[in-house]
């Protein structure tokens, strides 16, 4: 009866490491913190609210995805030290759609935007790189464009295998 | 049954066109609150929160209907800048009220159901230097209004030119 005990919770721990170690990104992302900057709007003529509403936007779906310990506005005395990487984002297409347009036509009048992400280490490195968009085909307001292209750049960030705080420094 | 569909699609178009009109008008006085909708970012605020926007003793004050406040300072604002935007009226109800409209009434109504707005954009710094920014929704005309009043106060203001979205995408399409 005894040895069965020894064996379950062997058993147990070897089940709990194997969990551990097929988590890694996710550890890993959990040691990070991340401070966003204002979105730069790059060569593209964006209207001021589009431009905050993807900065607001991408403060709250990044604190939704609980990926990193503290996500700090552009800005913040309290973003520092080597776990903070910054998130740069610089809109490269911005195409004003029409709520009329889309509810008249169904087909015309999206707004579109995309944008090229960059996650950069304290010491000025590209850790993560992507190009992420954001519409609004049908229903919906203009700036829903701006949360729909905050939670991709979330999830595109949720996906990504984020290195090791001390890997990133080199 | 088809008259009474036409009859339908008729009244919806009626009340739809008497919605978008603006009664309220850009009529407001320089430092009494407007009426507006928080969009987006203006402290604890939630989103699409209707109340009245005003400037109090130096504060840029957003007063909830229910009461409850929340304030910045003018100081802390570092750029204000207004734009123009075209939305339809009446919310989620009435947009699956068109989408429901048989024959197509929908879009008919659509066309005639959409109203401009004024959104006022204000980015500001917190006590710890992080940076925020609000956009606030108010009837066409009013945006002015309340972008005067603020530079009167001292907030700092740019004036970027109010670019029409179909300028933007002309321009914009090129790239």
């Amino acid at each position: 009866m005894k040895a069965i005990r020894q064996i379950h919770a062997a058993v147990f721990v070897v089940a709990f490491l194997a969990t551990l170690l097929a988590l890694p990104p996710r550890l890993l992302a959990q040691s990070w913190s991340v401070q966003v900057d204002k979105v730069e709007p790059g060569d593209v003529e964006i209207e001021p609210a589009f431009r905050i509403a993807i900065y607001e936007n991408l403060l709250v779906e990044l604190a939704k995805t609980k990926q990193f310990i503290q996500v700090f506005r552009d800005g913040d005395h309290n973003a520092s030290g080597p776990e903070v990487l910054v998130l740069k984002t610089t809109v490269q297409k911005y195409t004003p759609g029409s709520e009329t347009r889309r509810a008249v036509t169904t087909v015309s009048g999206a707004t579109k935007i995309n944008v090229r992400t960059q996650l950069y280490g304290r010491e000025g490195k590209v850790v993560l790189e992507r190009a992420v968009d954001g519409n609004v085909r049908f229903f919906g307001g203009n700036l829903r464009a701006t949360h729909n292209l905050a939670r991709n750049v979330a999830e595109a960030l949720k996906k990504s295998d984020l290195p090791a705080p001390a890997l990133a420094a080199r | 049954m088809q008259k009474i569909a036409l009859f339908e699609v008729l009244l919806t178009l009626c009340a739809a066109c008497l919605l978008a009109q603006n009664p309220s008008g850009a009529s407001a006085a320089p430092g009494s609150p407007l009426h507006v909708t928080h969009v987006l970012g203006f402290e604890s605020v939630s989103n699409n929160a209707n109340g009245e926007l005003s400037i109090q003793q130096h504060m840029l004050q957003f007063k909830k209907s229910d009461g409850s406040t929340a304030q910045i300072n003018v100081d802390s604002i570092q750029t204000l800048s207004l734009g123009v935007e075209d939305k339809q009226v009446g919310g989620t109800a009435a947009a699956v009220g068109r989408a429901a409209t048989p024959y197509g009434g929908g879009r008919l109504i659509s066309l005639f159901s959409h109203k401009k707005y004024d959104t006022l954009t204000v980015e500001y710094l917190d006590a710890n230097g992080g940076f925020h920014g609000a956009v606030f929704q108010m009837n066409k005309g009013q945006g002015q209004v309340l972008k005067d009043g603020l530079a009167a106060e001292g907030a700092h203001v740019t004036n970027l030119e109010t670019t029409k979205p179909k300028a933007l995408e002309a321009r914009n399409e090129g790239n």
